[in-house]
C-alpha cells in the first residue's frame, strides 16, 4: 500500500523489484550505512567504518531473531589502517576495566566523575585522578573531554608492564629465489632496485638489522661481516639438514654496513645468470632465515618464482591443467603441512613471513601460503611475472615499494573483547589464535584485513547497544611498545524488519567471502558455491516474509539496503576464487581466496565487483573540489556490463592495482586529441601505460580523475589503455561480469533461478 | 769411496755391496740386503733425454736399456742383462757404434733420466686447506705465509682454497663480483661422490683444464657457448686468481663461532680433509698435486675427532694409549688412514703443518703424510721462523730453478732373477703390482715391484729389501754380476712426464768361501739407517718391548757372526772397522726418541718417526745418533764423542739432532759470557769463539728440512737436557750397576752407558749358550 510504500522510503526501507532494476548500481559510490545511536556526540565518537564494520547496523536481541533475518553476523577489521589523525597517548597508566580489561572509550557509563561502569562487562571502576586531567587542553574537569572518551580509536604508548622484553629492533630477512626460472623473470633486478632506492625509508630504527639469502638447489648466504671489502657469499648445499654457514654478520645492521648491503643489490641481479639451477629449496630457506632471527623475531620477505622442489617441505606437482576448467577443484588444501609448522614456530620466535610469488609455473600456492597464513604475513602474487612486461613490472615495482616502505608493527597481538552475551568465534585473516579471543601478529601491516563471525549467546533485550572492541598491542619500528585500540558500538534491534533494514550488504558480502573459502576447503567449492546462492535465496525469502506479500508476489523483492547484495553473490560465482566452467590456474584461485580472507572491504568490494566509469564525457560531469583546488569530475558508476558500453566512448575500469581504460572505435577525435594526444584510433599502440600530461581540460579532468581514484589507494595504481580491438581486451572484457561468461549465468539470468528459489 | 761414489752417482746405498750367491748364507748375514735409494737425488749433470727409454721387448721384463747391457753394434742389437733377452734396437738407433753410444750405455751414466715429450703437461695443483680456530696473531702470521707462498708456487699451477673451523668452507676463485665459498658442515663426512654431486663437479680431462680466456670487465651473459669446467671454480691457475686469493687470503677471519669458558674451538680437521680429498679426487684423479693442511689445534668434532671440546679432558698421551684410553683414536685413525689410501690411489699428497702448543692429532693423521710422502711439520706457532722458514723451504729451488718437488711417481724395480724383492719402507703405498720378482717373505711394504710415491723431492730416499734366491747348489757363472734397476716415472715440477732409470750391479760372492770378500762389502751406515726403518716400521705396528729384543737379538748375531772372538771370552771380542761404528748406533737408536717414546707426546713420536722413514742416509744418521761438536780456544772445532767427558767448562758444545741444533755452553764459557766479555775489544777472541758456533749452526738451519729448534743453552741451563739425554751417560752411577743377571733372554737394559751397554754385548756374543 501506498502509505507503507511512502512510509517505508522515509525511513530508508523502500524494497524494489530487482527484475525491474537493471541498473541497480547507484550512480556514487555505495556509502556504507550508518550506525545510529541515538546520540549525536555518540555517533560522532563511533568507530570510522573504514576500520570496523559490523554485517548489521543494529544486533538482534537474540539468536532466533538472527536467524529469523537470515544475515549472517560478524565483524570485519582493518585495525592497522594508515590514518591521517590518531590520538596518541601517553600517560602512566592505561584505564582499563579491572574484571575484562576493556579499555575505556566513549561508551562507557560514567556513574559520577570518579567511577565509571564498563559498557561490556558492566563493572562499576574507579577512576583514576589524572584522568580528569585533559591532556590536550591541559585542564582539569569532566573526563568525557579526554580523548579516550571522544574517539572510538586511540593509541596508547604502553608502560612497561605491557612489554615482555625490550622492544626488538626492525629485522628485515629477504629470501630470494635464484632459480634459473627466477632468473629468467627478471624480478631479481627490479628487487634489487627497488631496495637500493628505498633502504633509507625502511622503517626503523638506527638498530634496523637486515639480511638476506639466495636459494636455488642451494642456499646461498651472504656474510656482511665489518672488514670485508665485498659481501662473501656462502653457499650452503646440504639442504636437508640446515644449519647457519657462520653464527653472524648474515643480518647487520643497514647503517652500520649499507655500502657492503649496497653493494650485494647491485651483484645480486646478474650474479645467478650463468647458474642454471633449476631447483628451489624453499623450506631449507626458510629454516635458515628462521634461525638467523629467532632470538629478535622480525620478518622474512619471500621471493618465489618456481614449485619448492628439494629439500625439506619439497613439493609435486599437483594441478592437473586439463582440470582448469573443471567444476570439482581439487587440491585447495595443503599438500603437507611442514608449512604450517614452520609458520607456527615462527610466530612463536615473533617471525612473519611474506610471500611475493612470481612465477611462471604452478607453485602449489596452497601449500606454501600456509607460512604466511599462520604467521600473520601476507602474500603477493604475479603469475606469469616477466619483467620485461612493462605493466607487470610496474605493478610488482610499485605493490613492493608500498611493502618495503609502509608502516610496520611488530610483536603484536591482537584481542577483541565484546559485550557480554554476544561470542566471537571463526576469526578471518592470517595469524594464528593464541589463546580464544588472543591473535598472535608477529608482524601486523596497514594493509591486512580481519574478520569475525559473532554469534548471540543469551538475550540481549535489556540493552540498548552492544559494543566490540579490538585492541592491537605491538611494538613499533621505532622501537616503542604501542597499543592501538578501536571501539565499535551497534544498538539493538528487537524486529526482523528493523534488522532487515540494518543490513551492511558489503559487510555481509565481506564476511561471506571468507566463510565461503573456509567452506571451498573445508568441504568443497561446489558447496560454497552453492552456499551463496542460498543465502541469496534465505535473504530474500526472509525479505518478502516480512513483507507478508503472500507467495504470489510478482517480481524479486530485496529491501534497499540489500539490493547490490545478489548483484555482489553473482560477482563473487565468478570471481578467480570462486568461479567454475573457467580455466583458473589453482595458484590463482587460491591467492583468490587468499585475498578474501585478508583484504580490507574497501579493496575487497573493487577486486569483486571493480568500478566502471565512461571518461569520454568528463566535460560533462559534474565536478567537485578537492583539498588541493583541483577539479574532480564525479563520472556515474556503470554496470559491469558490455549493455554500459558504447563504441563513441571510453570508459575506465578501476579495479584496484590496476586501471584499464578502453577506447571505443568511434570516439571523438577530440577526446583522442586532447585527452590521448593521439591523432586516431588505430595509433593507440599495445602498450600505452600512461597518460600523456597535456595542457587541455580534458586531459587534466582525465589525469585529475585517475590521481582523484589513486588517492584513495595505498599506492597507484597501473594505468592500460587499450583500443577496443587490441588483444588486450580480454583482461576487460571478462570483469563484464554481469554479461554471460561461457557457463556462467548472467546476472539477469542468475536473479531468474534465484526467482524460482525464493519462496 | 766407493760407496761414496755410488751414493753420489746413483743416489743408492747397499747394505752390502758383494752379495752372498745364495739364499742359506744371504739369511746368516743378519742384515738383509737392502739399499737405500733417492729416486730423483738432484743431479745437475744429467743430460736432458728427450725421447722414450727403449725397453726389453719381452713381455714379462719390460727392462730398460743401461750401460751393464752387452751390445752388438754390428746386428744392432742388445742383450738384456735382467732376462738375457736379445733385442734389436729400434730404427732411430741405426746410427749407433761403439764411438757413437746413445748416453743411456755410458757407464757414468748408471743414472739416466728421459723427459716423455709426447706426455701432456700438467701443471701442480696446491689446495691450501687452513684451519681458521686460532687467535688473530696467529691466523695473521699463517695469512703473512699464504701470501707469501702464492709467490713461490708456478704461476701455471692450479691452486684452491679450504678454510674450515666449526664449518669447512670451499672457496671458489676468481668469479666475477664478491666472493664466494660453499660451506660443509665439519661434522658429517661427505664421500667423494657427494661431494662431486653436490659441487657439480666433473673429472677434468684433455684440453679442457687449460684456462679460460676471459675477458676483464665482461661479465658472461646468457647461457655461455662452453660452459666452464666446474672444477675451475675451486682451482685455478695462479695467474688467473693471484689477486683474488690473496684478497681471499687477507679477509680470512678466525672461526667465528663462540668458544664458551673451559671449551676448545670446534674444529673440523678430518671433514675438511675428507672434502679436499674428495674436491681433488673427482676433478684430477692421477694428476700431480698436494692439499697443503695448516693446522692449529686439533679435530674436536665429527670425522677423525681425536678429542672433544672440553677443556678439561686433554689429548690422549702414550700412557692413555697403552692403556687403551684413548677413546677417540682408533676411529680418527680408521678415518685417516682410509683419506691418505684414497689420496694415495689419487697420487695426490697431504702435507700437515701443525703448528699448536699441544698436541694436534698427527698421530692420527700421520698415514696421510707417510702414504702420499706429503710433509709433516711440527711447531709451537704459525708465527715461529721454524714454521715460517720451513714453509718457505717447501718451494725451495734446484740449480734449474725448478722446485724441488716431483708429483704422482711410481718406483718400479727389476731385479737379476737370483734375487726377489721383499718390499720397501718409505713414504709410499704399495701398488700392489705382482710379478714373479716378488719374494715370498715380505719385509715393510711388500707383495709388490711397483710403488706410487704421490709427492716427493730429491732427498726422498726410499729402503729396499732383497732376498737371494739362488740355490746354493746353482752356482753363478765366474764373473756374472747381479743387477738391480730403479725405474722412476714422475711429473716433473715443470708439469713434465720423466722417468729416471738407475741400473745397479754388484759382484757375488760365495760366502763359504770367502765370507771376508762379502763383510768387507758392508756398509755399517746404510745398515744402520736400514735396520732403523724396519725397527720403526715394526714399532709403529708393534710397540712395546718385542721391538727393541728384535734389535738386540740382530745386534748380537751380527756380532757373532762377523765378530773375532773366542767363545765365552769378552775380552778376546773385535770387530772390523766397517762393523765397528754399528752396536753404537743400535745403542743410540734404542735410546733415541723412535723407540723410547714416554718422554715425548704421541704426536711428536709420529712425527720424528716420519722423518725417518723419508730422508736420507746422512739425515737419519744424524737423528739415530747426533752429532757433537766441540768448540775451544785449543783449536777449531772438532767433532767429539756424544758422551758426558765431552762436556768440558771451558768448551761450547754444538749438537745437531736434526730436530735441534743446540749450544752448550761450558760453565766457564757461561761465566764469561754473562759477563759480557765478548763485549769487550780485548777479549775479541772469546767473541769469536762464542760466534763460531752460532754460525755454524745457522748453516744447518739454513739448509735443513724441516728447519730444525734452535736452542742456546749453557751448563745447568734448564735446556740442558735436550743434551744430557742425548750424550752416553759414561759417568754416572749407573756405571757399577750389573747387567744380564736375569739369565737367558738376550735384552739388554735401558739408559745405561755405551761402555756397559758395549760389554754385554760382548758378554752375550761370545757366550756359547746364547
Ligand atoms: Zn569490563
Ligand atoms: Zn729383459
Amino acid at each position: 500500500n501506498v502509505v507503507q510504500a511512502g512510509f517505508n522510503k522515509l525511513w530508508g526501507q523502500e524494497n524494489l523489484d530487482l527484475l525491474q532494476c537493471p541498473n541497480i548500481l547507484p550512480p556514487t559510490k555505495v556509502e556504507p550505512p550508518r550506525i545510529s545511536l541515538g546520540q549525536e556526540f555518540l555517533d560522532a565518537a563511533n568507530c570510522s567504518t573504514d576500520i570496523f564494520r559490523c554485517t548489521m547496523t543494529k544486533i538482534p536481541e537474540s539468536t532466533s531473531l538472527l536467524q529469523k533475518s537470515r544475515l549472517p553476523l560478524g565483524i570485519l577489521i582493518h585495525p592497522f589502517k594508515d590514518l591521517d589523525h590518531l590520538h596518541v597517548i601517553d600517560c602512566s597508566t592505561i584505564v582499563r576495566c579491572r574484571a575484562c580489561r576493556t579499555y575505556i572509550n566513549p561508551f562507557v557509563f560514567f556513574v559520577d566523575m570518579k567511577r565509571w561502569k564498563c559498557n561490556l562487562c558492566y563493572r562499576v571502576n574507579e577512576l583514576p585522578e589524572e584522568f580528569q586531567f585533559d591532556p590536550e587542553t591541559k585542564t582539569y574537569g569532566d573526563p568525557s573531554r579526554r580523548p579516550e572518551i571522544k574517539s572510538s580509536t586511540i593509541e596508547y604508548i604502553a608502560p612497561l608492564e605491557y612489554t615482555l622484553r625490550p622492544p626488538q629492533p626492525a629485522v628485515y630477512v629477504f629470501l630470494l629465489d635464484v632459480s634459473r626460472a627466477a632468473v629468467e623473470s627478471g624480478y631479481i633486478h627490479t628487487f634489487c632496485n627497488v631496495l637500493t632506492t628505498t633502504l633509507g625509508n625502511l622503517p626503523g630504527d638506527a638498530r634496523t638489522q637486515i639480511g638476506f639469502i639466495g636459494y636455488n638447489s642451494a642456499l646461498h648466504f651472504y656474510s656482511l661481516a665489518d672488514g670485508l671489502n665485498q659481501p662473501h657469499e656462502m653457499t650452503v648445499l646440504d639442504i636437508d639438514d640446515v644449519f647457519l654457514p657462520c653464527p653472524d654478520n648474515l643480518v647487520v645492521n643497514l647503517q652500520e654496513r649499507k655500502e657492503l648491503i649496497l653493494d650485494l643489490l647491485t651483484q645480486l641481479p646478474t650474479r645467478f645468470n650463468n647458474s642454471y639451477d633449476t631447483g628451489s629449496a624453499l623450506g631449507a630457506a626458510l629454516q635458515a632465515a628462521y634461525k638467523m632471527i629467532a632470538s629478535t623475531g622480525g620478518r622474512i620477505t619471500v621471493f618465489q618464482s618456481t614449485l619448492p622442489s628439494v629439500g625439506p617441505g619439497a613439493l609435486t606437482v599437483r594441478e592437473d591443467p586439463n582440470h582448469r576448467a573443471g567444476v570439482e577443484v581439487q587440491h585447495l588444501n595443503p599438500a603437507n603441512d611442514f608449512y604450517k609448522r614452520l609458520a607456527l614456530e615462527c610466530s612463536c620466535q615473533q617471525i612473519a613471513v611474506d610471500l611475493f610469488i612470481v612465477n611462471s609455473q604452478y607453485v602449489d600456492l596452497a601449500t606454501i601460503s600456509g607460512i604466511s597464513r599462520f604467521s600473520s604475513g601476507c602474500i603477493y602474487h604475479f603469475p606469469l611475472y616477466k619483467a620485461s612486461r612493462i605493466l607487470q613490472a610496474e605493478n610488482f615495482e610499485r605493490n613492493l615499494k608500498r611493502y618495503l616502505t609502509r608502516k610496520i608493527g611488530f610483536e603484536a597481538v591482537m584481542r577483541i573483547r565484546c559485550t557480554r552475551g554476544l561470542s566471537i568465534h571463526t576469526f578471518h585473516g592470517n595469524f594464528f589464535v593464541k589463546s580464544t579471543d588472543l591473535l598472535s601478529l608477529p608482524n601486523v601491516n596497514p594493509d591486512a584485513g580481519f574478520g569475525m563471525q559473532v554469534s548471540i549467546d543469551e538475550s540481549l533485550s535489556d540493552l540498548h547497544t552492544v559494543c566490540f572492541q579490538a585492541a592491537l598491542l605491538y611494538t613499533s619500528s621505532r622501537g616503542e611498545r604501542r597499543i592501538r585500540v578501536h571501539t565499535l558500538c551497534v544498538p539493538v534491534a528487537s524486529t526482523l524488519p528493523d534488522i532487515l533494514a540494518s543490513a551492511d550488504q558489503q559487510c555481509i558480502v565481506g564476511l561471506l567471502a571468507k566463510m565461503a573459502v573456509d567452506r571451498s576447503m573445508q568441504s568443497s567449492l561446489a558447496d560454497a558455491r552453492e552456499a551463496f546462492i542460498n543465502v541469496a535465496i534465505d535473504i530474500l525469502s526472509s525479505y518478502k516474509l516480512s513483507l507478508n506479500l503472500g507467495t504470489d508476489g510478482g517480481g524479486l523483492q530485496v529491501s534497499n539496503c540489500l539490493k547490490l547484495l545478489p548483484l555482489y553473490i553473482s560477482a563473487l560465482l565468478k570471481h578467480t576464487a570462486f568461479r567454475t566452467g573457467t580455466s583458473t590456474r589453482l595458484d590463482d584461485r587460491v591467492k583468490a581466496m587468499c585475498d578474501m580472507k585478508t583484504l580490507p572491504l574497501y579493496s575487497l568490494i573493487q577486486q569483486i565487483y571493480p568500478d566502471l566509469y565512461p571518461v569520454h564525457n568528463l566535460l560533462e560531469q559534474s565536478i567537485v573540489l578537492n583539498v588541493d583546488g583541483e577539479e574532480i569530475p564525479q563520472p556515474p558508476h556503470l554496470q559491469l556490463t558490455a549493455r554500459c558500453l558504447d563504441s563513441k566512448g571510453a570508459f575506465l575500469m578501476d579495479m584496484g592495482e590496476q586501471m584499464i581504460i578502453l577506447i571505443g572505435p568511434s570516439v571523438s577525435e577530440v577526446f583522442l586529441n586532447e585527452a590521448l594526444s593521439v591523432s586516431s584510433y588505430n595509433s593507440i599502440t599495445d602498450q600505452m601505460y600512461s597518460l600523456p600530461i597535456l595542457d587541455t581540460l580534458l586531459n587534466q579532468r582525465l589525469t585529475n580523475f585517475i590521481n582523484h581514484l589513486n588517492d584513495q589507494k595505498p599506492f597507484s595504481a597501473t594505468l592500460h589503455i587499450i583500443r577496443e580491438n587490441s588483444p588486450n581486451r580480454s583482461i576487460f572484457i571478462e570483469r563484464l561480469i554481469e554479461d554471460r561468461i561461457e557457463t556462467a549465468l548472467s546476472y539477469h539470468e542468475f536473479l531468474q533461478h534465484l526467482k524460482t528459489q525464493v519462496k | 769411496e766407493y760407496i761414496q761414489q755410488n751414493e753420489d752417482r746413483d743416489g743408492v746405498r747397499f747394505t752390502w755391496n758383494v752379495w752372498p750367491s745364495s739364499r742359506i748364507e744371504a739369511t746368516r748375514l743378519v742384515v738383509p740386503l737392502g739399499c737405500l735409494y733417492q729416486p730423483i737425488k738432484e743431479r745437475s749433470d744429467l743430460p736432458p733425454i728427450q725421447y722414450d727409454p727403449v725397453l726389453c721387448t719381452r713381455n714379462n721384463c719390460r727392462a730398460i736399456l743401461n750401460p751393464f747391457c752387452q751390445v752388438d753394434y754390428r746386428a744392432k742389437l742388445w742383450v738384456c742383462n735382467f732376462c738375457f733377452q736379445r733385442n734389436p734396437f729400434p730404427p732411430q738407433y741405426a746410427a749407433i757404434s761403439e764411438q757413437h753410444q746413445p748416453a743411456e750405455l755410458l757407464p757414468s751414466f748408471s743414472t739416466i733420466e728421459y723427459t716423455i715429450t709426447r706426455a701432456q703437461c700438467m701443471p701442480p695443483i696446491y689446495l691450501l686447506v687452513v684451519d681458521t680456530c686460532m687467535d688473530n696473531e696467529e691466523l695473521g702470521a699463517l695469512k703473512d705465509s699464504l701470501q707469501m707462498s702464492l709467490s713461490l708456487m708456478p704461476s701455471n699451477a692450479l691452486v684452491g682454497l679450504i678454510t674450515f673451523g666449526k664449518m669447512v668452507q670451499v672457496h671458489e676463485l676468481g668469479t666475477e663480483g664478491c666472493s664466494k665459498s660453499y660451506v660443509f658442515r665439519g661434522t658429517k663426512d661427505l664421500t667423494a661422490k657427494q661431494i662431486q654431486d653436490m659441487l657439480g663437479l666433473t673429472k677434468v680431462t684433455g684440453t679442457a683444464q687449460q684456462p679460460q680466456p676471459q675477458v676483464p670487465g665482461q661479465p658472461t651473459r646468457g647461457p655461455p657457448s662452453q660452459p666452464i669446467p666446474p672444477a675451475n671454480r675451486f682451482l685455478q691457475p695462479l695467474s688467473n686468481c693471484d689477486m683474488c686469493l690473496t684478497d681471499l687470503i687477507g679477509e680470512l677471519q678466525r672461526d667465528p663461532w663462540p668458544v664458551p669458558q673451559g671449551k676448545r674451538y670446534l674444529r673440523s680437521n678430518g671433514a675438511a680433509l675428507s672434502i679436499a680429498v674428495g674436491l681433488l679426487e673427482c676433478t684430477y684423479p692421477n694428476t700431480g698435486g698436494r692439499i697443503m693442511m695448516f693446522l692449529g689445534g686439533p679435530c674436536s668434532q665429527g670425522p677423525g675427532q681425536v678429542v672433544n671440546d672440553d677443556l678439561k679432558q686433554p689429548i690422549r698421551s702414550h700412557h692413555d694409549i697403552q692403556k687403551d684410553n684413548a677413546k677417540y683414536m682408533k676411529k680418527a685413525i680408521k678415518h685417516y688412514e682410509a683419506l691418505a689410501m684414497r689420496s694415495a690411489t689419487n697420487g695426490h699428497g697431504v702435507d700437515i703443518y701443525s703448528c699448536a702448543l699441544d698436541q694436534t692429532g698427527l698421530m692420527e693423521m700421520k698415514q696421510c703424510c707417510n702414504s702420499t710422502g706429503g710433509h709433516m711439520v711440527m711447531a709451537d706457532s704459525f708465527n715461529s721462523s721454524l714454521f715460517k722458514q720451513t714453509f718457505q723451504r717447501v718451494f725451495a729451488r734446484d740449480q734449474k730453478n725448478d722446485l724441488k718437488m716431483a708429483f704422482n711417481g711410481t718406483l718400479e724395480i727389476k731385479c737379476s732373477r737370483e734375487l726377489k724383492i721383499q718390499g720397501g719402507i718409505g713414504s709410499c703405498v704399495s701398488l700392489n703390482v705382482k710379478s714373479p720378482l716378488v719374494s715370498d717373505t715380505e719385509i715393510g711394504m711388500g707383495n709388490t715391484v711397483q710403488w706410487k710415491m704421490c709427492t716427493f723431492t730429491p732427498s726422498t730416499t726410499m729402503a729396499l729389501f732383497f732376498e737371494v734366491v739362488n740355490q746354493h747348489a746353482a752356482p753363478i757363472p765366474q764373473g756374472g754380476r747381479g743387477c738391480i734397476q730403479f725405474i722412476t716415472q714422475y711429473q716433473h715440477t715443470t708439469g713434465q712426464r720423466r722417468i729416471r732409470v738407475t741400473t745397479i750391479a754388484r759382484n757375488w760372492a760365495d760366502a763359504t768361501t770367502s765370507l771376508h770378500h762379502i763383510s768387507s762389502g758392508f756398509d755399517q751406515e746404510a745398515a744402520a739407517v736400514l735396520m732403523s726403518r724396519m725397527v720403526v716400521y715394526k714399532a709403529e705396528t708393534d710397540d712395546g718391548p718385542d721391538v727393541l729384543r728384535w734389535v738386540d737379538r740382530m745386534l748380537i748375531r751380527l756380532c757373532q757372526k762377523f765378530g773375532e772372538y773366542n767363545k765365552d771370552d769378552p775380552s778376546s771380542f773385535r770387530l772390523n772397522e766397517n762393523f765397528s761404528l754399528y752396536p753404537q748406533f743400535m745403542y743410540h737408536l734404542r735410546r733415541s726418541q723412535f723407540l723410547q717414546v714416554f718422554n715425548n707426546s704421541p704426536d711428536e713420536t709420529s712425527f720424528y718417526r716420519h722423518m725417518l722413514m723419508r730422508e736420507d742416509l746422512t739425515q737419519s744418521l744424524i737423528m739415530i745418533q747426533p752429532i757433537l761438536y766441540s768448540y775451544s780456544f785449543n783449536g777449531p772445532p772438532e767433532p767429539v764423542l756424544l758422551d758426558t767427558s765431552s762436556i768440558q767448562a771451558d768448551r761450547i758444545l754444538l749438537m745437531d739432532t736434526f730436530f735441534q741444533i743446540l749450544i752448550f755452553h761450558g760453565e766457564t764459557i757461561a761465566q764469561w759470557r754473562s759477563m759480557k766479555y765478548q763485549d769487550m775489544p780485548e777479549y775479541e777472541n772469546f767473541r769469536q769463539l762464542l760466534q763460531a758456533p752460532v754460525d755454524d749452526a745457522q748453516e744447518i738451519l739454513q739448509t735443513r728440512f724441516p728447519m730444525p729448534r734452535y736452542i742456546d743453552t749453557e751448563q745447568g741451563g734448564s735446556q740442558a737436557r735436550f743434551l744430557l739425554s742425548k750424550v752416553n751417560p759414561s759417568q754416572t752411577h749407573n756405571n757399577m750397576y750389573s747387567y744380564g743377571a736375569d739369565g737367558g733372554a738376550p735384552v739388554l737394559t735401558d739408559d745405561v752407558s755405551l761402555q756397559v751397554f758395549m760389554d754385554h754385548l760382548k758378554k752375550l756374543a761370545v757366550s756359547s749358550t746364547a
